[in-house]
């Protein structure tokens, strides 16, 4: 189980997160929607650890991500997937797959070497395994970042708008892939402002607002009248949304 | 008596001066590279107070003249610290640390070049801070650092000539030794000069050889 639990976080005066509440549980998609500065990234920065809370907690499997001690283990339960790749540019793809792996939880390089190919082959990038990220497009650079959080086989996928640096065509490769994961049971704490495919992959949909969670709901009640609609800033936020 | 003519013993003490001048330039080097980069991974690492205190001790030696520097080994140290310094001993301390300081700068600047977002991606990924230096920062720094590197070192070599004046037989204490005895300065000096130049142009080239390795090794171009 994924824990946020009345989490606040501030930078300088200006209040983030306002006591967020959201549960993850394994097997479960659930998407986070919000309007740009709502908070987002933020959320998942906190989750894994790479902003500290002011307050409240989150625990991955009960190891609380503020505790030192538990932080590495938290980590290894939880794989990122960024906005901007952010791969290596001096590995290939190949080496940034299995860097984690062979470093961090001490695989055997050629059986990380062999996971790492067998995951580029999966999403298409057989053939591209010994390229560096500045020879990819940005579609295939994205699917090698999956890969990469793939290889740490983690419980919880968390992913932070991974397809809004790529153009229509390469966000359709990258959401094709997030799909069959979602099939196959993958847990994801999904990031996205592409609401129709959120729609189609989640289990639940929450809405922050100014760093409150404003709606936690079941994915087609989310877009019901009676339910996340019956919010007004919900149905603002989908209604720009859907007009952009 | 006066020899006012040149010898081939003459080019013999050459070679031994150009000799000692690349001895104490690769000595101080090396021992330069090592301290200013084990100074950049403390500040990588935020170690308090050790952290300030090397931006500092860098900083004065960055900004005061060489010659200074080793005057001051070599007439204050032996009072202050009650030991002997040769003149040796007094230029491979000056001038090691003379290259620490700039390198510690190289250091810095090209642990900074290293996009922040890579390094978050790699702790994410539970890397250790050691872990990231050693996998992710090095490599890129090290290409990165190359180019300024060599220039700097080029130059150092041009400063270790500043030790003949407290005696040691370099090259340009050779040179000053030869042109008092035959009172040809445009030739004695031209010859040293030469010599300089060609172990200049060496550093350079090797310098842009192991650059070349490194960024093939580290094949990126950029985007
Ligand atoms: N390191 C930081 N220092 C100061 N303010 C920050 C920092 N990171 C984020 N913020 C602020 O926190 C607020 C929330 O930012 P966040 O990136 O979490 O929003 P978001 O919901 O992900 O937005 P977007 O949809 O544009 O990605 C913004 O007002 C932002 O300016
Ligand atoms: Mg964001």
């Amino acid at each position: 189980m994924l824990k946020v639990e009345n989490v606040k976080k501030a930078f300088g005066d200006v209040i983030v997160l306002d006591g967020v509440n959201l549960t993850v549980s394994p097997g479960e998609v659930v998407s986070i929607l919000g309007s740009s500065g709502s908070g987002k990234s933020t959320l998942i920065r906190c989750i894994n650890g790479l902003e500290k809370l002011n307050d409240g907690r989150i625990t991955v499997d009960d190891f609380d991500v503020s505790k030192p001690r538990d932080l590495a283990e938290a980590r290894k339960r939880s794989g990122t997937v960024f906005q901007l790749f952010n791969l290596y540019p001096h590995m290939t793809a190949l080496q940034n797959i299995t860097l984690a792996p062979v470093e961090v939880l001490k695989r055997p390089k050629a059986e990380a070497e062999a996971e790492g190919r067998a995951l580029l082959a999966s999403v298409g990038l057989g053939d591209r395994a010994d390229a560096y990220p500045s020879q990819l497009s940005g579609g295939q650079r994205q699917r090698v970042g999956i890969c990469r959080a793939l290889a740490m086989k983690p419980r919880y996928l968390l992913l932070d708008e991974v397809t809004s640096a790529l153009d229509p065509e390469m966000t359709a490769e990258v959401l094709a892939i997030l799909a069959k994961l979602a099939t196959d049971g993958t847990t994801m704490l999904f990031v996205t402002h592409e609401i129709e495919f959120a729609r189609q992959i989640s289990d639940r949909i929450v809405f922050l607002e100014k760093g409150k969670l404003l709606v936690d709901l079941p994915a087609e009640q989310f877009f019901a009248p009676d339910g996340g609609l019956a919010q007004p800033r919900v149905a603002q936020f989908l209604s720009k949304m859907r007009k952009d | 008596m006066r020899y006012t003519e040149f010898t081939p013993f003459d080019l013999w003490l050459l070679t031994q001066g150009l000799g000692v001048t690349i001895g104490l330039f690769l000595a101080t080097s090396l021992l330069g590279v090592l301290i200013g980069v084990v100074w950049g991974v403390i500040r990588f690492y935020r170690v308090p107070v050790l952290t300030q205190l090397i931006t500092f001790v860098s900083e004065i030696l960055k900004n005061s003249p060489v010659l200074v520097q080793l005057f001051l080994v070599f007439f204050g140290f032996p009072g202050l610290l009650k030991m002997n310094v040769t003149p040796v001993t007094a230029a491979l301390i000056t001038l090691s640390a003379n290259t620490a300081a700039f390198v510690y700068v190289i250091a810095v600047s090209a642990i900074e070049s290293i996009g922040r977002d890579q390094i978050e991606a790699a702790r994410v990924f539970g890397l250790t801070r050691w872990q990231v230096l050693r996998h992710v920062i090095a490599p890129q720094a090290a290409a990165f650092s190359i180019g300024p590197l060599t220039a700097l070192l080029v130059n150092q070599l041009q400063v270790t000539s500043l030790i003949s004046v407290i005696g040691v037989m370099d090259l340009a204490k050779i040179g000053a030794n030869l042109n008092l005895r035959t009172l040809k300065p445009f030739i004695v000096w031209t010859a040293v000069g030469i010599l300089y130049y060609l172990a200049a142009k060496l550093v350079a080239m090797l310098g842009s050889a192991l650059e070349k390795r490194l960024r093939a090794h580290s094949a990126f171009r950029g985007l």
